[in-house]
This record gives structure tokens, sequence and C-alpha cells, in this order.
């Protein structure tokens, strides 16, 4: 095997293991056997290309999907999506979802006993621009208990999924908030064990985007992978 | 500059909210359009019990397809066969795994398999789970994922 493929076969420590024994849920459903590295040559497939067609009006405003107001926090999230080498992606596809500011997801398996919200559905679209940047308005969602084990609460948080220039630049992530207690005992987000890498997974406040008498705004930047046949070399000693 | 790639995070259970809007509607065999495939297939966890929380997309040139397992842990797909290779590249999304899996489906069928680049890589007793079996109708292959346990599917490096 090359050096360089078994610098790429390495867990990059800013990604979670399959198995993280914590995470309940991992135990049954994180693969056992050793991964298999692909060729080089067969692991550069462009993804998907998204126009702005496929995004409506409302896509990215998630207070205004229905016919009131949803109760909660009016939060304005941005930030900018750029790959490894630092070039932003423009027009790349995030899709995130989330629950209400009660903690309550509107969806048919919660069952959590927080109130729907019948003005918030808790999904959205939106592509970057030019430089990367995006932006969509929601509001703050609520944290809610799950079964993980003994009083276990998820941290309030968004879902981001991401499409990049390639498969391998595929993510889906979530985005936590600042000051949040709940953080230390989340063991979804402490599966990854880099703290510097864990703690990129937290928004920042961010007050030039925060509107005055409307909304609190949080900046989550989100760096991609790139295309596996360049990166590694150029930082190697 | 190099900088560190953001953190995957699972999809938990309840990606369909924000995951829907690009999934294939519910579908068939039976209900493909003439000149595409169906892959149908079920999710197994270490238990062999159903998945059904997940999400696969199958990946090809110029191709994309995301599909939500059913509450059986099923899934169903209709695509249009790649005209450059002999398989999908596969993501799989689900509750339990903090980042997905990369997996690959191939045709039964193909005669190009004994040479194929990556199935060489990988040992041959584990190559089956990569290969989607034809059913009795024409154009539709079967072909399940096992998360582990003694036929567990091939996973590659992602």
């Amino acid at each position: 095997m090359s050096e360089s493929s078994r610098v790429r076969n390495a867990l990059l420590p800013s990604q979670p293991p399959y198995l993280y024994p914590a995470y309940v849920s991992s135990q049954k459903r994180a693969p056992t056997k050793p991964l298999i590295a692909l060729p080089d040559s067969l692991a550069n497939l462009k993804g998907p290309v998204f126009g702005h067609d496929f995004i409506r009006p409302a896509d990215h405003n998630l207070t205004k999907q229905h016919s009131g107001e949803p109760l909660g926090e009016r939060i304005i999230v941005n930030g900018q999506v750029v790959d490894e080498a630092g070039h932003p992606l423009r027009g790349a596809l995030i899709e995130i979802w989330q629950a209400n500011s009660s903690g309550r997801y509107k969806h048919k398996n919660d069952n959590h006993a927080a109130p729907l919200d019948p003005n918030f559905t808790g999904c959205g679209r939106v592509l970057t621009d030019n430089e990367g940047h995006y932006s969509f308005v929601s509001i703050k969602p609520g944290a809610y208990p799950w079964r993980n084990h003994e009083n276990a609460w998820r941290p309030a948080h968004i879902h981001f999924s991401l499409f990049g220039a390639g498969i391998l630049s595929r993510l889906v992530t979530q985005m936590y908030f600042p000051g949040d207690p709940l953080l230390l005992f989340d063991p979804i987000f402490k599966s990854i064990q880099d703290t510097a890498a864990r703690a990129r997974l937290i928004a920042t406040f961010d007050w030039t985007t925060t509107k005055p008498e409307f909304a609190i705004g949080f900046r989550f930047d989100i760096v991609l992978r790139g295309d596996r046949a360049t990166p590694m070399e150029t930082n190697r000693p | 500059m190099k900088l560190i790639s953001t953190g995957s995070q699972t999809v938990g259970p309840f990606f369909s909210i924000g995951l829907s809007g690009l999934c294939q509607q519910p579908c068939s065999p039976e209900s493909a359009p003439s000149g595409t495939i169906s892959i149908t297939g079920r999710l197994f966890d270490g238990d062999q019990k159903p998945i059904p929380d997940a999400v696969l997309e199958f990946w090809s040139r110029g191709q994309f397809v995301r599909m939500a397992a059913n509450d059986d842990g099923s899934f169903a797909a209709n695509l249009r066969r790649p005209a450059d290779a002999n398989h999908f590249e596969v993501l799989i999304f689900m509750r339990g795994l903090l980042r997905p899996v990369f997996t690959r489906v191939y045709f039964h069928e193909a005669n190009a398999l004994a040479s194929d680049e990556c199935l060489q890589q990988v040992p041959p007793d584990r190559r089956t789970t990569l290969i989607a079996q034809p059913a009795k109708a024409g154009g539709h292959f079967i072909w399940d994922v096992r998360m582990q346990g003694e036929n567990e599917t091939v996973f590659f490096d992602f």
C-alpha cells in the first residue's frame, strides 16, 4: 500500500468512528469488518447539480411556511461552505431539518410529550451563493429527551446535509448552539474525539447578522472534503 | 492552506423531514418505467432485525437517486442502468451511524465482474455481498444490506 493510501485510510481526527458504544444505536449498526480501500481512480464521482428552480421561496425561511408565525426565538443562521483548500463552494445544496421550539419533531415516530407547532414544519433548503455563503431564518430548536441512557437529552441542534463537488464531499452533520450545558453529556457530539473539531460543530453568536428588533444571528462555517486524489500530499513534511 | 473537514453526525431517526424532498417516490419493480431497472432489498442490523430508519443514495455518472427505507426495512429504487459502469456507488445513512457507510452494488449478470479492479480488493468470500441477484422479472435485482454478522456487507473506506 502506498504512503498516500495509508494516510488516507486513517480515520480523520475530525470524524467520528462507526462504533461509539456510548451511542447505543451504533452497537448493532456499525460495521465490524475492516473497510476496504477503493483504488484512487474509482473514487472521483461527481455529485448532482441543483439549480435555483429547485428551491422554493420559503425554503430558506422556516418561519414563513405556514399562515402564522411559529413560536420560539427567531434566529438567522449563516455561514460559508469551503473545501479543504479554503475555496468557497458555490451552488452547494444544503438541506436542513430540526425540532420546533418545544423540542418536538413533526414526524410520526416522535412521541415526546411536547406540543407540535401548527406553524412550524422544521425543514428547509438553500443553495450557497457565489462566495459559498448561505443564510436561513428559523427558530431556535428545543432540547429533547431520548432513551440512549438514563435521563438523556439531546442538546438543541439543527441537522445539515450538504453536497459538495463529489461523492466524497457528501456530509451530514449537526449544528449546535453555544453555551449549551447538555453538550458535555451528549454521546453523539462527543463521538468526535478531537475537541477542536468537536467545537467547530458549535455555531458562534454573530453580532453582525443579528437584526435589531427581529432575530439573533448565529454563524456556522462548514468545510467539505475535496477530491481525494489531490489534497493529502501538499501538507506532508 | 489545509483546513480540517467538518465532522459528520448521524442523520438521526427523523431525517425524513429534511431529506424526503429529494427522495424518489415510493416505487416497485412493477412501476419501473421502461428503460429503467429496479433494485429492491432489505437492511438488517447486527441482530438481523430490519432497519426502518435508513436512507440510501445511489450514485452513478449523471444520476442520483435517494430512497428511504420502509417501516419493514425494505427499500425499492428505480434507476437507469449506468452506461459506463457495472455498478452504483451507494451511500447509506441511518440512526446509529455517525457517518455514512459507502458501498457498491454490482449486477450479477455482468461479465466484467471477474476483472473488476475494485472487486479484486475484496476477499473472494465477501464479494457476493456487493452483487445484486436478478429476480424472475427482467430488470429487477435484489440486494440486501447487512450491517454486521457473518454476511456483513463490504463497506469501503470513505
